[in-house]
């Protein structure tokens, strides 16, 4: 008893000292030194508004921005976190060479620099693999879980496997039964049969979403099979590569394809911005109508300006901030 | 691996050696010194805080008297922090509106930071208000870790002191110990260090999330809050629980490169300044140092195995055209890239902290191995606030009993005969933990609402689960987070370990120490088994790792070590 009223008054007091006394005493200092760090690190744009935060990744998908590293929770600065992905898993894996397929360029030959995207679309459209065809049917029969990450992937998705469910009562009766253990099966569980179907009646195709302007001028988007496009890059990329393992390639900044550990990296790789140079440059020199070359070097500079290493460029690998770049950039050649 | 890396890795244990002398001085001063440093500041809030709780430094304990005080303390501990997340909505500084939090994740979240784990099942940005982390978390970040300081000292105190006219030698006073850990070493030191956070760009505010439109023109929201108070306490309490849900790796928890090399030196500062501490107290610094060197070699070893294994190109991503100089980074932050990844890991690993700056899931099979072997040794790589010298004592003890058997004569350890009693009390410390860690782990991976929470399919799901509850029993709450533990079997079963890992392990300890303080000191002789050599610090470390590897060796090839071999051929999973 003795003990116990003695610990409640010690948890009381510690409580006050360091639940609120501490707190406060760090909250007033570092709100008067510190105003600007203490709140956020807080950016702002060229018209005065916050834009984000320094410390903080936002997504960028325009052409004249720089991109961050992937984000395992799409940016959501109010919900960090990682992919958590075993360097083994085969999830790693796809989630890179999905990532790589759409930019990976050319190192030597008659194509150098150019990116290899469009030959995977050509071959894609020949619908063999390693001899045989049905190459989307051969994909989803040795990559399960991919196939199913397809349908799970977006809400469209899984309603298009849905309508081909409703259309085929056959091919989904036989998975049934060959599956006793699943009562109620939902899209997911029939991505495999879908694609062997999907292979059959549209070879060299892929189901992706195509858009189309409606006849009162608003843009909806639809699932179709198509023969090229980002979708098949990325898809099919790694088995691409499995063919054509000779092709010289332009190895890609790892930390381009691989999401950091917050999903809020604020920084890139100084290698990482210059592979993205060429594009950079390119966008900004048609939105500000200026020579191309021109504004690669100052896009360069640019860069070299910003680049810094960990402590004060002491040591460690060379990085910038995407956010401030592109602000930059912003503030230099205006734009939307 | 690069030179800068190495330089990296050296920079950080220089100063940590530079700092553990100075430290475990100041440290003695607080709690064996004659005299208490600082007397016009902080002496008469001791005095002003021991005459409110009614407690005086004369008022000794026995162990028993010691170990009730704690776990009565601690139990009030668990019960309030459950009630303020269980009723957090009808609380103030709930800016979010966050609702009540879900029984089982409550008693799992109350658990784990009474027990210095900060296991977190939850995300912090979403499911705690911010009462809830100042109110119901943040003060066990200072309590857990001066009660693994206390339980230090006691045996310390048993193991150094002489009795005195047959009364046993004196142990000390739980709630001074406490009171004295927060106040001269815990508190003033987060302030400064806090404030040096705070200063490279960790939040302290008390605003509500900022809600911006950013240079795309899409929408983000930008999280707030008292980062900062929590963030050093974190460290320098070896405690980990992170505000926010990606902990050390997130900016605003570690904005550069700075930041980042403080957090990992406040980790492992006062664990390695306690050995110092009880080289003092057993009036020979060189016994101090010894297990300084012991814990020296077996960080050295795990950075750089974790370094090198993360330097590799990751075998999975073979043949995509991919420039991987820089190392495994999914998971990594490029501002702390792969030697400092490896670094914080191993420092978060050894001491029971279990903050980190990079994901241990997406590690590589062999670097992800370092961090688990780290736990599964008990700790002791500089270990926790307290719990990294007593873990080690504990060590020492056996490796004392070993070194006698071996020469056969009564193993003695600083004068004091160790007999079959302290023995069983050691074997008990040394047993529950794998007994736990390995029970639980087998049953949740055959049960399937165990392996339902997988991230991981293979070897590296099993790695998940071991690595999950070798977590929760060492009190470290570091994870392969794959694994979703929000679940009711994985909160109970994991604040279950927790608890036993804790209190099952602390009360031998405690033990221990009253036993070796009734205890006479017999001078040293010619035949006395020297403990303040390399040779004893050869053998302390075979005994850390024999131990350890009898155990945990089999579980340990069927997780990451048949992964490794898997995925160097190509394996996927």
């Amino acid at each position: 008893m003795k003990y116990l009223s003695k610990s409640l008054v010690l948890l009381g007091l510690v409580v006050g000292i360091v639940c609120i006394a501490y707190p406060l005493v760090l909250w007033a200092i570092g709100q008067t030194v510190f105003p600007e760090q203490a709140n956020g690190s807080i950016l702002y744009g060229p018209d005065g508004k916050p834009v984000g935060s320094r410390l903080i990744a936002q997504p960028f998908t325009k052409d004249e921005y720089f991109q961050p590293r992937p984000s395992a929770v799409s940016y959501a600065a109010e919900a960090s976190g990682p992919s958590n992905l075993g360097s083994s898993n085969y999830a790693l894996r796809a989630r890179v060479a999905s990532m790589l397929g759409p930019i990976v360029k050319y190192q030597s030959g008659p194509k150098v620099g150019q990116p290899v995207a469009p030959d995977i679309d050509l071959w894609f459209q020949k619908d063999q693999y390693q001899g045989s065809p049905h190459l989307v049917a051969q994909w989803a029969d040795a990559h399960n879980s991919l196939a199913q990450a397809w349908v799970k992937a977006d809400a469209s998705h899984g309603k298009y496997v849905d309508g081909w469910a409703a259309a085929h009562p056959n091919e989904t009766a036989q998975w049934s039964k060959d599956n006793p253990g699943t009562d109620k099966p939902v899209a997911a569980d029939f991505a495999v049969i879908f694609f062997d179907d999907f292979s059959k009646t549209y070879p060299g195709q892929f189901p992706a979403a195509v858009e189309h302007r409606t006849a009162d001028g608003k843009t909806v988007s639809a699932i179709e099979p198509v023969r090229e496009g980002t979708d098949i890059q990325s898809n099919f990329f790694d088995m691409w590569r499995q063919e054509h393992a000779d092709a010289d390639l332009q190895d890609v900044p790892g930390d381009m394809v691989m999401a950091s550990g917050s999903g809020l990296d604020p920084h890139i790789t100084l290698k990482n911005a210059l592979f993205q140079l060429d594009r950079v440059a390119a966008a900004w020199a048609k939105i500000a109508n200026r020579k191309e070359a021109d504004t690669r070097k100052e896009v360069e500079e640019v860069l070299l300006q910003n680049a810094t290493a960990p402590f004060g460029g002491l040591v460690g690998e060379k990085m910038v901030n995407v956010l401030e770049v592109n602000l930059e950039l912003r503030r230099r050649y205006g734009g939307a | 691996m690069t030179f800068n890396g190495w330089l990296q890795i050296l920079a950080l244990f220089l100063v940590l050696l530079a700092v553990t002398k100075p430290l475990g001085q100041y440290m003695f001063r607080v709690f064996e010194g004659a005299e208490r440093p600082s007397r016009r500041v902080l002496a008469p809030i001791e005095r002003w805080l021991l005459r409110l709780c009614g407690a005086s430094p004369s008022d000794e304990q026995s162990w028993i008297e010691y170990a009730v005080s704690l776990l009565i303390f601690s139990a009030i501990g668990v019960l309030v922090t459950y009630a303020i997340q269980r009723l957090q909505h009808h609380l103030p500084f709930n800016p979010q509106g966050l609702g009540p939090v879900a029984p089982d994740l409550a008693f799992n979240t109350a658990v784990s930071f009474t027990t210095n784990t900060n296991w977190q099942s939850y995300s912090g940005e979403t499911t705690m208000s911010y009462l809830t982390q100042m109110a119901g978390l943040a003060w066990h970040n200072f309590v857990s870790a001066g009660a693994g300081l206390a339980v230090a000292l006691v045996l310390a105190r048993g193991l150094t002191r002489r009795p005195s006219e047959g009364r046993p030698a004196q142990l000390g006073n739980f709630i001074v110990d406490l009171i004295r850990s927060i106040v001269y070493l815990l508190l003033p030191f987060s302030i400064v260090f806090g404030l040096v956070l705070i200063s490279q760009g960790i939040i302290q505010n008390l605003s509500a999330y900022l809600h911006v439109t950013g240079l795309e023109g899409a929408g983000q929201i930008i999280p707030m809050g008292p980062a900062g108070s929590q963030e050093v306490i974190k460290e320098l309490g070896t405690n980990g629980g992170g505000f926010f849900n990606a902990n050390s790796s997130h900016p605003f928890e570690n904005p550069n490169g700075l930041t980042n090399f403080l957090e990992i030196l406040l980790i492992l500062a006062i664990p390695a300044g306690l050995t110092y501490t009880f080289g003092r107290m057993a009036g020979k610094s060189r016994q101090g140092w010894s297990i300084f060197g012991a814990m020296a070699v077996l960080f050295l070893c795990g950075v750089l195995a974790a370094y090198a294994a993360e330097t590799r190109p990751n075998p999975a991503l073979a043949g995509l055209p991919l420039d991987q100089s820089a190392g495994n980074l999914e998971g990594k932050e490029v501002r702390f890239g792969v030697a400092n990844s490896a670094l914080f890991a191993t420092a978060t690993t050894g001491t029971s902290c279990g903050a980190v700056n990079s994901m241990h899931d997406s590690f590589t099979p062999l670097g992800g191995l370092v961090p688990l072997t780290n736990l599964k040794l008990g700790e002791v790589v500089f270990g926790g606030v307290g719990a990294g010298l007593y873990g080690i004592l504990i060590f020492v003890l056996l490796s004392v009993f070993i070194a006698g058997l071996m020469v056969g004569r009564t193993p003695e350890y600083l004068g004091k005969k160790i007999e079959g009693r302290e023995m069983k009390a050691v074997m008990l410390y040394v047993l529950v933990f794998p007994l736990i860690i390995l029970s639980f782990s087998a049953w949740a991976a055959v049960s399937p609402y165990g392996v339902s929470s997988l991230n991981n399919a293979g070897p590296h799901g099993l790695s998940e689960i071991l690595y999950a509850f070798t977590s929760a029993t060492a009190n470290n709450g570091s994870a392969f987070a794959g694994l979703n533990t929000n679940t009711h079997f994985w909160n109970t079963t994991m604040g279950l370990a927790m608890l036993g890992g804790r209190f099952l392990m602390m009360v031998p300890v405690l033990a221990i120490a009253g036993f070796m303080a009734k205890k006479r000191v017999a001078p040293a002789g010619p035949g006395t088994f020297p403990t303040d050599g390399p040779l004893f610090t050869g053998l302390l470390i075979s005994v850390v790792l024999i131990v350890g590897a009898l155990t945990f060796f089999p579980a340990l090839c069927l997780g990451p070590v048949v992964e490794h071999f898997l995925a160097a051929h190509g394996r996927l999973f």
